[in-house]
């Protein structure tokens, strides 16, 4: 397969942004009875009596969605190799059903790899925001992409 | 749910570990379509071409799976009022169609909250390990607890 991206094609301060992605009741629900089911992300009447006021989503689908949205900006075009991690998630604000979400991730740094010439990293900040401009979640993240011109530099 | 553990329940060195559960290989496409669609969580024949060798489930949802382990745990029989994130998150190794994992929460660290006097801060860390005892997954990162006793 041929890609658009390898890993000479990101670069410092590089920003990319995607559309919006909308998140209903069933799908917050539905997400939340397989992998997290507190009564605040499940059920909506004991959400209204939570600390939460209302049912909210699992802060695992919101970065789901976010790994959604990352595939469809760049990723699925990119030569990826896969991620060893990521590092400073933050759940700032809660996703609500009907909030519509979107993402700004911007390059922070890009590093050849030293034990393997044909391969780099770039470490990426990812923003979510919500149809009101505000931030609900953050992460820091490193993404493995092969090199298009292996140890060229 | 009666409330088993309260934030002065989680003292440092203190170990939960969990039962088991696996992803079938329908679970790992199915995620994957709707979250992560890079072919080697979504397609078994691109996969076997990919670096991994064959179909491995996304990042995201191992974490969804230590999350479920974590709540048929012990979490849902918890003050737990939620999460402000993860200080460090590693994919240590793939999880294959059928690995069975499970869970060792570890506390490292509790902090009363200074602004609340019903809650405080407990710092965990959390590995998920597969059938051979291989951590796959590992994050430390913090929850917060209602106390049973305010101060």
């Amino acid at each position: 397969m041929s890609h658009k991206y390898y890993w000479e094609d990101f670069y410092l301060g590089q920003v990319r942004e995607s559309g919006g992605y909308s998140l209903s009741e069933d799908e917050i629900i539905e997400f939340a009875r397989t992998y997290d089911p507190q009564p605040f992300h499940t059920d909506r009447e004991k959400a209204k009596q939570s600390f939460f006021g209302g049912l909210i989503a699992s802060g695992w689908q919101t970065a789901s969605l976010c790994m959604r949205m990352i595939c469809d900006v760049y990723l699925l075009e990119a030569a990826s190799l896969g991620s060893p991690g990521v590092d400073e998630v933050r759940w700032v604000k809660p996703v609500r059903p009907g909030d519509t979400l979107h993402l700004k991730t911007t390059v922070l740094e890009t590093r050849a790899s030293r034990s393997r010439p044909d391969m780099g990293t770039v470490r990426s900040r990812s923003e979510v925001y919500n149809q009101h401009g505000e931030l609900v979640m953050h992460m820091s993240g490193v993404g493995m992409f092969r090199r298009r011109k292996p140890g060229a530099d | 749910m009666t409330i088993k553990y309260y934030w002065e329940d989680f003292t440092p060195g203190r170990v939960f570990e969990t039962a088991t559960r696996s992803l079938a290989e329908d679970d790992i496409t199915r995620f994957a379509r709707e979250y992560d669609p890079q072919s080697y969580h979504t397609d078994v024949d691109a996969a076997k071409n990919s670096p991994y060798g064959g179909l491995i489930a996304s990042g995201w949802q191992t974490c969804g799976v230590t999350m479920r382990l974590m709540c048929d745990g012990y979490l849902l029989e918890t003050s737990c009022v939620g999460s402000p994130g993860l200080e460090e998150l590693r994919w240590l190794k793939p999880v294959r169609p059928g690995d069975a994992l499970r869970l060792r929460s570890t506390v490292l660290e509790t902090t009363p909250s200074a602004k609340q006097p019903n809650r405080g801060t407990v710092l965990f860390l959390w590995e998920t390990l597969n059938q051979n005892s291989e951590v796959v997954l590992s994050m430390r990162g913090r929850q917060m607890f209602l106390r049973r006793t305010p101060a």
